[in-house]
């Protein structure tokens, strides 16, 4: 189950238009799971390297590895 | 040695009394070129009375969430050393005891790894370590776990690091052991600590006593604030001593002579909810009246003790201003016992959380999401009952949403019945 | 094991936590844990605690910077080894404390901080005006609208009478921002200093399509004012000024939309906030002096209109009354009667729930 769940994130992260996603978007990928539950497998997949955190410092989001940071222009810098 | 950036406005920040970060950093800086650098754009920045610094994404080592912010430098061009100048965030042992050796330990760890500057402490509580590289993060955290016994603190959409006042380390009025309240929480609850889950940051204090020193009441989204519901215990004989003039009162604070002193003027009559009497040989208290404001105790700290039926009050929902304006926490468990292993307040902490999580918008703090759902949902959520402790008043709207299930057939009218008594 | 930057999770240890509280307990704070009975302030930011055991703590106070260096922190590692066994504590409001549980290092160890020029002021306890939390400022945030470390030392200097001495009526808690965010909350303070933005961020077109996802920055901004726009040929935002409550999320999620300005920026002064349930009941702290321009390195007109309420404060307060119960008493009018401030537009609410702090009363003072 876990492992449906996951796939199922993964493509809700793959086919949004934005990069960055907050934690309850992901959710909304698995309505039917606890958030509490989905919180695991959430960190499953950044364990993973299936997903990344990037953070404004007072939020956090989530994003794919193949992403850059938010601005392109430090990238080199990164 | 000369310093590489002329630096004439922040060296005016060396005179005075206080102390000078500006002479601090000084001092570092022929030692470590990011100190250097720093020093120069500081003085840019008071020159041009703008700030320097720009946001970047990264958010921690491998598989956490939280404990580091990514700062970059806008003028990398004239200040190289100080291009990436991440700060790191350490969870601070609860209260801030130390020895020296933990702290040189620190030190010698930090020194090679970055600016050599630190904030003791941010804000929230966290050891901050102030400027390093990304290729430094992942040695530093190994070299903190490792030699220190250290982790990393939180922040984002985290738990962030808890904190307490020192309570029964130092305090005679601690009501609660905050120390390992916190700690246990703490621990309990690392994961949401590391790694982010919820709509927003959420924050945990505990002071021990109503004088609440950690701020929990105006800075935290669950405020745990210890209390009695027994007597206050009264020394009789030191009552007499105070008003003798023999001790000193307010433990010195207003000054550390001994003078004379007028029990009247100076506790029973401000008393909030004068719940106090003085016939010249002993003090009455009525305790039923009593708040437990704290103000005789602190006057005659040597007379008077909080009671030993000791708990907290559990306040939730405060916040800084933006968005919906600051707030403070509001009462939602007027008492419970705080006992380890805290089982208790764990669950209302855990039922707490699943409703904030499921209805919290993102970028909202629970006093927020409190005020858009309302408490009544709240509490319904954590399975706590209406008490007027929780109010300063009664609502006086009339904008009263009643709940369809106590109103005989719901919202359902009989419209037939209703056309047989009335014409239309 | 070394560390290996190519295996990160070779030996790797997480989740550990803070060292538990007690570890780096002085012996007689753990012999006497829960056990306190009294304690006295023997002079200004020095403390004896008494055990029911009979044992003594003693605790001497300085204040510092919340910004020091490794060499600051070892400096005071040579003092606590020297008097303290090696044990110390910072306060929540960035002081230090040496615990001292050998009576005869006591006078030494004051003597020998009062040694070393300013670098250890003794003080901050009792009705002082303590150290001033803040937050990062010009070092080293990102939407910082004021310095913080610098306007902190610029006001502490002014005030430092009031730290070593216990004069007030009480004690005056300062704290600052240097943005609306309030990374360091400071809502509740006696007085407040706060960092203010003028100016609504600008729009760099030609580098928002490159630099920034847009959908990113439509969502970040938490009073919905932003919406996408084509302007020219370049897909890029506009923003609606009016709803703009500078909070910089914009800035921190694009950075062609920079909120900084040397002239526009500048401070905003609140009084009267408390967090003690001491006496009265907490207070947020309310709007003083709506705008004060930066001026460093030292901020002159800031410091002295502080330090006049202060005096004013020291002069009119009665014993135990806090700045905001000493307002409540004497009512705003007055307040601003005896400080000299200009009450404006800005003094008046007008955000949301703002006529709860209306007038309703044909009771006030002429």
């Amino acid at each position: 189950m876990s492992e449906d769940a996951k796939s199922r994130i993964m493509e809700f992260v793959k086919t949004q238009k934005k990069s960055k996603l907050y934690f309850n978007d992901l959710c909304k990928a698995v309505p039917e799971i606890k958030m509490m539950q989905a919180k695991k497998i959430v960190n499953e997949l950044v364990n993973e390297g299936q997903l990344k955190y990037w953070s404004s410092g007072s939020t956090t989001m989530y994003m794919l590895p193949s992403e850059g940071d938010v601005d392109k222009e430090e990238k080199g810098m990164n | 040695m000369a310093l590489k950036h002329a630096t004439p406005l922040i060296d005016e920040l060396e005179k005075g009394p206080w102390p000078s970060f500006v002479s601090d950093v000084k001092r570092m800086a022929p030692k470590n070129p990011m100190c250097e650098d720093w020093l120069g754009v500081m003085e840019l920045s008071y020159k041009e009375k703008e700030g320097h610094w720009k946001h970047g994404g990264i958010v921690g080592v491998l598989g956490y969430g939280g404990g580091i912010i990514g700062r970059y430098c806008d003028r990398p061009d004239l200040f190289p050393a100080i291009a990436h100048f991440h700060t790191v965030r350490i969870n601070q042992p609860a209260s801030k005891y130390y020895t020296t050796e933990v702290l040189r330990k620190l030190c010698d760890l930090w020194e090679p790894r970055g600016s050599g500057l630190t904030n003791m402490h941010g804000s929230t509580g966290d050891i901050v370590l102030l400027g390093t590289t990304t290729d430094n993060l992942e040695p530093l955290f190994y070299e903190l776990t490792h030699e220190l016994g250290m982790d990393l603190g939180g922040s984002g959409s985290n738990m962030r690091t808890p904190e307490g006042c020192l309570g029964m380390s130092r305090c005679e009025w601690a009501c609660i052991n905050t120390q390992d309240i916190i700690y246990d929480l703490t621990m309990e609850y690392q994961d949401a600590l590391h790694r982010p889950m919820f709509p927003y940051k959420f924050k945990f204090k505990s002071s021990g006593c109503p004088c609440d020193c950690v701020a929990a009441i105006a800075r935290s989204d669950c405020s745990i604030i210890g209390t009695w519901r027994d007597k206050i215990r009264i020394d009789q004989e030191s009552v007499r001593a105070y008003a003798a003039g023999e001790l000193t009162p307010h433990a010195g604070a207003g000054g550390t002579e001994k003078r004379k002193f007028d029990i009247n003027a100076e506790v029973i009559n401000l008393c909030p909810t004068k719940c106090m009497e003085w016939d010249g040989k002993n003090l009455k208290i009525w305790d039923e009246d009593c708040t437990r404001c704290m103000h005789c105790i602190r006057v005659m700290p040597r007379a008077l003790r909080p009671g030993v039926d000791t708990g907290a009050t559990i306040l939730v929902g405060a916040k800084a201003p933006i968005l919906e304006g600051a707030q403070m926490s509001s009462v939602v468990i007027p008492f419970i016992k705080m006992e380890p292993p805290y089982e208790e307040f764990k669950e209302f902490v855990e039922k707490m959380w699943d409703w904030w999580m499921e209805n919290g918008k993102n970028r909202e703090r629970l006093g927020e999401t409190i005020q858009r759902l309302t408490l009544r949902e709240f509490l319904k959520a954590t399975d706590l009952t209406p008490d007027p402790r929780m109010v300063n008043t009664p609502r006086f709207n009339p904008y009263i949403f009643y709940d369809p299930a106590e109103v005989p057939g719901g919202w359902e009218h009989d419209a037939a019945a209703f056309r047989q008594r009335h014409q239309a | 094991m070394a560390f290996d930057p190519n295996n990160l999770m070779q030996d790797r240890i997480t989740d550990i936590g803070p060292p538990k509280y007690d570890k780096f307990f002085p012996p007689i704070v753990k012999d006497n844990f829960g056990k306190w009975k009294y304690h006295e302030i023997l002079e200004p930011g020095v403390l004896v605690h008494v055990s029911e055991t009979g044992a003594e703590l003693y605790t001497v106070r300085i204040g510092a910077a919340r910004l020091i260096s490794i060499d600051l922190i070892r400096e005071v590692c040579d003092l606590a080894d020297k008097y303290c066994g090696g044990y110390l504590r910072w306060t929540t409001r960035n002081n230090i404390e040496f615990l001292v549980s050998d009576k005869s290092k006591l006078q030494p160890l004051i003597d020998d901080l009062r040694s070393r020029g300013n670098w250890f002021p003794i003080g901050g306890t009792g009705n002082s005006i303590t150290n001033i939390v803040h937050t990062q400022g010009w070092a080293h945030c990102h939407t910082p609208a004021i310095d913080a470390s610098g306007v902190v030392k610029a006001v502490m200097d002014e005030l430092f009478e009031y730290f070593g001495s216990h004069k007030l009526p009480a004690q005056v808690r300062i704290a600052l921002a240097c943005c609306l965010n309030m990374c360091g909350a400071v809502h509740c303070s006696d007085i407040a200093i706060l960092g203010v933005h003028r100016k609504p961020p600008f729009i760099e077109h030609d580098r928002v399509q490159n630099v920034c996802e847009i959908p990113l920055v439509v969502a970040a901004c938490p009073t919905a004012a932003i919406k996408p726009k084509k302007v020219g040929e370049l897909k890029s935002i506009e923003i609606n000024n009016n709803r703009c409550m500078f909070c910089g999320n914009c800035y921190t999620m694009c950075p062609a939309l920079p909120l900084a300005d040397g002239e526009g920026d500048g401070i905003a002064l609140w009084v009267g906030g408390k967090v003690s349930n001491v006496l009265s009941t907490p207070m947020f702290s309310k709007l003083a002096v709506p705008y004060i321009p930066n001026e460093p390195p030292r901020w002159p007109a800031t410091v002295n209109t502080i330090k006049k309420i202060v005096e004013e404060y020291a002069a009119g307060g009665r014993r135990y009354e806090r700045v905001g119960d000493w307002i409540n008493r004497i009512g705003w009018e007055r307040f601003f009667e005896k400080t000299g401030l200009q009450f404006q537009h800005e003094h008046i609410d007008d955000y949301r729930l703002a006529m709860m702090t209306w007038r309703t009363t044909t009771q006030f003072k002429f």
